[in-house]
């Protein structure tokens, strides 16, 4: 029995293990919330419909690799043609209709999913084994599947804090997103920004479906990524929904909570969890915790 | 939604109550009369759903608070009235609802007092965990609940009186189906003129100035608190008697059926029939009881197999598609749809005077 294989630090392994998916859904809800102001409460079903598209690709004879990228790609071309057909209209709309839109879009792709792909689950080939590390004879809570999954978010993260924080693309991003009017003065092309923006939140997203759906034991359905958007929106939320870090913060921390609580609480407190989390989170700080803007009501 | 909304400060009167309820009465037993046990249930569902719709109009369309989680206080009222039915079998039926409504409006307080910090996407977001949870919490309390496979509970015992007075003492079953039939148009009734008295009472003056504009509401005066913590609580409170008159029709109550889905189909309902109007959820709870025979028309004209993924989704489909349309392009509902239309007919008719 080494400390590795504690209670603690398997609640904190489980923890970090989901937490940094939350993060990553969380992530792709602040990349649209800052430059469109719309919480995208499809997000998680458009991530699962790409999923669908590229993992069945798979009865094919392509390997998951290959399913992985198509997925992606599937991801970019739905955040676009959403943001193309749907969103647009909805940019000088009260934020009512925003919500309803998006609400009816998620049960629209769940619905067309479950029409196209049935509800039944679909077990997906695992790129790595779910078997736990064994370490002195006693179990470590962490498979080589979990590493994958850590780094893999963590890979998207950077990626998109990079895109963001040190290209030119990233640097017009920030600008459509901060002062539209004066970004098109300057000849940032707005629009396709914001198209763009939209491509790469929903691709992130995806890489969350693929890697929740290839864990092994749930497979993927179309309802699969319900509660993990509820997770992530409660991530952003706590985060301050404008801040990409305080996303993925909050989605670690959320990530570890829910573990502990999981654990140590009731089962009926557990269940009620994410409500209890965002409700303590926003009472506190009801601004979001990374948020730097002090003047803004939620 | 148009920003300009007229104020009427007509409050329905007692005389109006006594004649509606009056006409209720009769227009029940009419149909009871007319109608075979199968449509009653049909009638019984309408009724309950026009009262969950209802309830959402309430929180979305006088206050302006979108909810995406009013299943989950479907799901108190539909568990309270299971859970007393299990214990009272003999209990006025009145008070059982009532009893319900009570624990919904409990439920919609606590919800709502931390949804006072919150607007917008963070509310909706926050509703949208809420009736997320409530499934898997119902089933963690499976001593008191049954756990997922549902609470199922006695059917509800018509009155003698009732068998007697439509005249189908041999036949239990349809009298039963009947009763309930009575009783959710009786209890929609008085629920709807509730919400039509709310409406155009000061407390619904106010839900609607803090919907179109918080601030001008907090300069006049209006606490904008208690007046959205008012909106949860009538909003849970009638969403929970909707749900406790959907289990009586189903003598169970399932907590699969109070997910998200269902929330969402609530919010599909209300935005087709028109938010914040009675005649809204009128439309949208006889819709919501004939979706199912709807679709099973559509299935059948199209040649789609009922059984197939695609037949059993189209409903879902629909649903989106409409909720889509409907707000891009109709975002007042039918009953805006209907009033558009008659205000530009009026106008065509008296431009040829």
């Amino acid at each position: 029995m080494t400390w590795l294989s504690s209670g603690f630090m398997s609640d904190v392994f489980l923890g970090i293990t989901n937490g940094v998916l939350y993060g990553l859904i969380a992530l792709s809800l602040v990349i649209v919330w800052r430059s469109t102001s719309i919480l995208n409460f499809a997000q998680g079903a458009m991530a699962m419909f790409a999923a669908y598209v590229g993992m069945t690709m798979s009865s094919h004879g392509l390997n998951f690799w290959a399913c992985f990228a198509i997925a992606i790609a599937a991801g970019f071309a739905l955040g676009g043609l959403t943001e193309r057909v749907l969103v647009r209209p909805l940019y000088k709309r009260p934020e009512i209709n925003s919500i309803v839109v998006m609400v009816g879009f998620l049960g629209l792709l769940e619905s067309a999913a479950a029409a196209i792909w049935s509800t039944a689950p679909r077990t997906l080939e695992s790129p790595f084994s779910q078997i736990y590390f064994q370490h002195h004879g006693s179990t470590i809570l962490l498979s080589p599947f979990a590493l994958f999954q850590i780094i893999a978010a963590l890979v998207i993260m950077t990626a998109v804090g990079a895109i963001f924080r040190y290209t030119n693309l990233g640097l017009q991003l920030r600008a459509a997103a901060l002062a539209p009017e004066v970004a098109r003065l300057l000849g940032v092309r707005v629009n396709r920004l914001l198209t763009f923006g939209w491509m790469l939140s929903s691709a992130a997203g995806v890489v969350a479906a693929v890697v929740i759906s290839s864990s092994g034991s749930i497979g993927l359905s179309p309802t699969i990524m319900d509660g993990f958007f509820v997770f992530g929106f409660i991530a952003a939320a706590v985060g301050g929904l404008e801040s990409p870090l305080g996303a993925v913060v909050a989605g670690l921390m959320i990530g570890l909570v829910q573990q502990f609580l999981q654990d140590y609480a009731p089962s009926g407190i557990s269940s009620f969890a994410p409500v209890i989390i965002l409700v303590v989170a926003l009472m506190i700080r009801p601004q979001g915790l990374f948020s730097t803007t002090k003047a803004r009501r939620v | 939604m148009s920003k300009l909304t007229t104020f009427s400060d007509a409050r329905p009167t007692t005389t109006r109550f006594i004649k509606a309820t009056v006409a209720t009465i009769l227009v029940a037993l009419i149909a009871g009369y007319v109608l075979t046990p199968s449509t009653d249930i049909y009638i019984a569902t309408a009724a309950a759903m026009a009262v969950s719709v209802m309830g959402l109009s309430i929180l979305t369309g006088f206050s302006g608070q979108v909810s995406i989680g009013n299943a989950g206080f479907m799901a108190i009222g539909a568990y309270t009235t299971a859970i007393w039915a299990n214990h009272h079998e003999h209990f006025p039926i009145v008070l059982s609802l009532v009893g319900s409504m009570a624990v919904g409006a409990l439920g919609g307080i606590a919800l709502g007092l931390p949804a006072t910090r919150l607007r917008g996407p963070y509310l909706a977001g926050m509703t949208l965990a809420f009736g997320y949870v409530m499934t898997p919490f119902i089933q963690s309390l499976g001593s008191w609940t049954g756990g997922s496979g549902g609470l199922y509970f006695p059917v509800l015992v018509t009155p003698t009186w009732f068998t007697s007075l439509v005249g189908e003492s041999e036949n239990l079953i349809g009298a039963n189906a009947r009763y309930q039939a009575v009783l959710s148009v009786l209890v929609a009734g008085i629920a709807l003129f509730f919400a039509a008295n709310l409406s155009n009472s000061r407390v619904g003056r106010a839900m609607r100035l803090v919907r179109d504009d918080d601030v001008a509401a907090e300069l006049v005066g209006v606490n904008l608190a208690q007046t959205r913590v008012t909106a949860f609580a009538a909003s849970a409170a009638l969403a929970a008697l909707g749900g406790s008159l959907l289990a009586l029709v189903a003598g169970a109550a399932t907590s699969s059926t109070y997910g998200v889905a269902l929330s969402i189909e609530l919010l599909s309902l209300l935005v087709l029939g028109g938010m914040g109007s009675i005649s809204g959820a009128i439309i949208a709870g006889i819709l919501a009881a004939y979706t199912d025979l709807i679709m099973t028309k559509i299935n059948s004209l199209t040649g789609i197999d009922p059984f197939s993924n695609l037949g059993a989704n189209m409903k879902g489909i629909i649903f989106g598609v409409v909720l889509i349309t409907m707000m891009l392009a109709a975002p007042r509902g039918l009953v805006g749809l209907a009033t558009t239309l008659a205000a530009k007919a009026r106008r065509l008719r008296s431009g040829a005077n």
